[in-house]
């Protein structure tokens, strides 16, 4: 009887005691907060226990996450790397800086500064580095991809961030079309005058002009495409109707006028020239073709451009990518297959139906077997550039 | 005990239940105003083993009636041995037997058994053109999802294509051939025939003899997926001489293209429409949706679904997927609300 009330009353005590050390850990709290005595200035370093805090939440999280990512697409390709880092050198320099540049000034007072790659991508696994890339860090300046449909663009960083670290200076700017761009302005009073840096809009660097070809075969001819289907496609990129990370930012940046100018330049341009035409034509996108295969892959895509399959409820590709196509359709000839293969699997997805145009075509993508994919494909890359010729039947 | 009001309701409701009844045996979908051999004879089966079950029921009725209330004498002569063997089997067997009978002997108008033609995805041409030597036409009819491809077969071995519309000359028998790509459908024209599955890899045979002149209309009558109920179509039965002028005008090529119609056609040649759609005598020759050569002389649009006029034509191109949703084509939403009219225009004209 004596022991249960000695039991009840040290209960009560103890609870007592919990709740007062609460409220006055709230007070303490709330005072904290109210005061602003904490610094959240970046020029004030967290402590080090912060910091080691810090790290081992994103290593573990960044560990945990990446677990649930798919198997990557072959990234030996050269042309994934290739758009990786004609991509990187538009969107990331501007805070990771160039592969031997020193760090610029602005960036490295940034709390925390964005890491040298070529010393923390080696830490990474390469499905970390997807991750990292696709969906950026919380309390950092990483951000997330612009679009969550693109996977294959996100692959295309990764394949060039994996080869980063190897990559001399010299490479580096073969690699990403730095040193066929631009140059240097005519004039000293030129130079003066645009000190523009932002080499996210140079589209020549990436997309070739009448000399020079793609940087990469995941990055298509726009020479000699309709004006209207160019400036229909920058139009949609910057409403974000069409998804890309990759595009999305360099169009947005584009005023409409520029926009109306850029695709006038470019359908008013020759096909550049011949020299790279063959090998990027006949090149499988996979690279791992043998020729007969690659005949007959032209052969199947020629009867199915020609033909449809009714079966499938296929019509034939050329009712509306030949001959007095209207003006909002592309020009599929000439393209290289790796390309033409890319989007056509961008529009099984839900990457490309935003728009009217869109809408059409992810009906007909989303019929086609993935052979058939690379048959078009490599069919339509081997044609010679210009508007495919209208077969017989659907001409009038 | 019963007052006069509930004496009216009890007079009445019979007459008003028999007349919501009535109204609804007739129109263009009705069995019971048979416009053809085939139904008039599935009607009168109908009116014949109606009219006998009525009677069966009454006199099993009367015998409960007799059997619980009946006085002493009368339900002795009930109990009676040969009442009961007489009415309790012979009856019951005989009946049954005559409508077996019956039933095998009305299956034999119209429908034929099946034939298989091996996996193949439209109506066998040699069968075809059999069936139209022997008839002087045949009609070959493939259920797609979810419209219905129309083939005439003439004796010479011509053929065209129409959809969602079938015109057949009154008195005269015409083989139906029924098949399908892909899904089970099945060809029910309740004014003219009885329902004939459409099976995949197979042809089943329905003759229909249209008696009168009119229009009826048909449905779709197994579940074949989404829009199902939405894959109608309407059969017109013509005087003969009317229908040969009609099948002389229906296999020639699309009327000539006037001032106004040639921007909607220059819009239909472009965009791609051609891809899946023939209009005989122009350059279109797609085959994977319906043949629009004389689109503009049919009853319905989009399968029975929408009237034939241009804001429906309109209507079709651009939301499609909402009138008809999963149907094969594509929404065309590109087109500006001008350029709509002028390919609705075009359509309209292509009677």
């Amino acid at each position: 009887m004596r022991g249960k009330q000695f039991e009840r009353s040290r209960w009560t005590r103890l609870l007592r005691h919990a709740a007062v050390i609460l409220a006055v850990m709230l007070a303490a709290g709330t005072l904290f907060v109210w005061s602003g005595v904490y610094n959240v200035a970046a020029s004030d370093d967290h402590w080090a226990l912060t910091n080691w805090l810090i790290e081992r939440v994103r290593v573990r999280s960044v560990a945990t996450w990446s677990a649930f990512v798919d198997a990557p697409p072959p990234l030996e390709d050269p042309d994934l790397v290739g758009l990786g880092a004609a991509h990187f050198e538009g969107a990331c320099t501007p805070c990771h800086s160039r592969p031997g540049d020193p760090r610029n000034a602005i960036v490295a007072a940034m709390l925390p500064p964005p890491p040298p790659l070529s010393r923390s991508v080696p830490e990474l696994d390469t499905s970390e580095i997807f991750w990292i890339v696709k969906h950026g860090l919380k309390f950092t300046a990483m951000p997330a991809w612009p679009s969550r449909q693109r996977d294959d663009e996100v692959w295309a960083v990764t394949a060039f961030l994996l080869r980063l670290p190897d990559m001399s200076q010299q490479g580096y700017l073969e690699a990403s079309g730095v040193t066929r761009a631009g140059g240097t302005p005519k004039s000293d009073a030129e130079l003066a005058q645009s000190n523009e840096s932002l080499s996210l809009t140079e589209c020549v660097r990436c997309h070739g002009d009448a000399s020079r070809p793609p940087l990469a075969d995941l990055i298509p001819v726009l020479n000699g495409q309709p004006r209207a289907y160019l400036e229909r496609a920058l139009d949609e990129y910057a409403a974000r109707q069409r998804e890309s990370g990759i595009m999305q930012p360099v169009s947005s940046l584009l005023r409409p006028y520029e926009r109306r100018r850029i695709a006038g330049w470019y359908a008013g341009l020759e096909a550049p020239p011949k020299a790279r035409e063959e090998s990027r034509a006949m090149r499988a996108p996979a690279g791992n073709d043998r020729t007969a295969d690659r005949s007959e892959a032209i052969e199947r895509g020629r009867t199915l451009a020609h033909e449809g399959d009714r079966e499938q409820g296929l019509p034939p590709c050329l009712a509306c990518h030949a001959g007095r196509h209207p003006e909002n359709f592309p020009t599929l000839a000439g393209q290289s297959a790796a390309y033409l293969e890319s989007q056509l699997r961008v529009f099984r997805g839900d990457a490309r139906n935003a728009s009217g145009y869109g809408e059409i075509m992810t009906v007909v993508a989303r019929r086609l077997t993935p052979r058939q994919i690379g048959d078009v494909a490599r069919f339509f890359a081997s044609l010679p550039p210009g508007d495919a010729p209208a077969p017989a039947e659907h001409a009038r | 005990m019963t007052s006069p009001g509930r004496r009216r309701l009890a007079a009445t409701a019979p007459a008003a239940v028999a007349g919501m009844f009535a109204a609804g045996c007739s129109g263009v979908q009705s069995a019971l105003e048979p416009a053809g051999r085939e139904a008039a004879h599935i009607d009168e089966l109908f009116i014949g083993v109606t009219a006998f079950c009525t009677l069966v029921f009454v006199a099993v009725f009367a015998a409960a009636g007799v059997a619980l209330f009946g006085g002493r004498g009368l339900r002795a002569r009930l109990a009676n041995d040969r009442v009961v063997i007489g009415g309790g089997i012979v009856f019951p067997m005989v009946a049954l037997s005559v409508l077996l009978g019956l039933a095998v002997y009305v299956m034999s108008f119209g429908g034929s058994a099946g034939r298989g033609t091996g996996l193949r995805l439209h109506v066998d041409e040699a069968m075809a053109s059999e069936a139209a030597r022997e008839s002087g036409l045949a009609i070959a009819v493939s259920g797609e999802r979810w419209w219905w491809r129309v083939t005439y077969v003439l004796p010479d071995g011509r053929r065209f294509e129409s959809a969602n519309e079938l015109r057949l000359p009154v008195g005269e028998p015409v083989p139906v051939l029924l098949t399908s790509p892909d899904v089970i459908h099945s060809f029910w024209v309740p004014k003219l025939a009885g329902k004939l599955d459409m099976i995949p890899g197979r042809v089943n045979t329905q003759t229909i003899t249209a008696t009168e002149p009119g229009v009826s209309r048909g449905q779709c009558a197994e579940y074949c997926g989404g829009a199902h109920a939405l894959m109608a179509f309407y059969v017109v039965a013509m005087p003969p001489d009317e229908f040969s002028a009609w099948l002389a005008r229906e296999a020639g090529p699309a009327a000539a293209t006037g001032a106004a119609e040639e921007r909607g056609q220059a819009l239909f040649m472009r965009y791609g429409c051609t891809g899946c759609h023939a209009v005989r005598g122009t350059g279109a020759r797609g085959t994977i949706g319906p043949d629009l050569t004389h689109v503009g002389s049919r009853y319905s649009l989009g399968a029975g679904i929408l009237p034939n006029d241009a804001a429906a034509f309109a209507r079709w191109i651009r939301d499609n997927q909402h009138l008809k949703p999963e149907n094969l084509m594509p929404p065309f939403e590109i087109f500006t609300d001008a350029e709509l009219g002028e390919l609705a225009a075009y359509l309209e004209h292509l009677e």
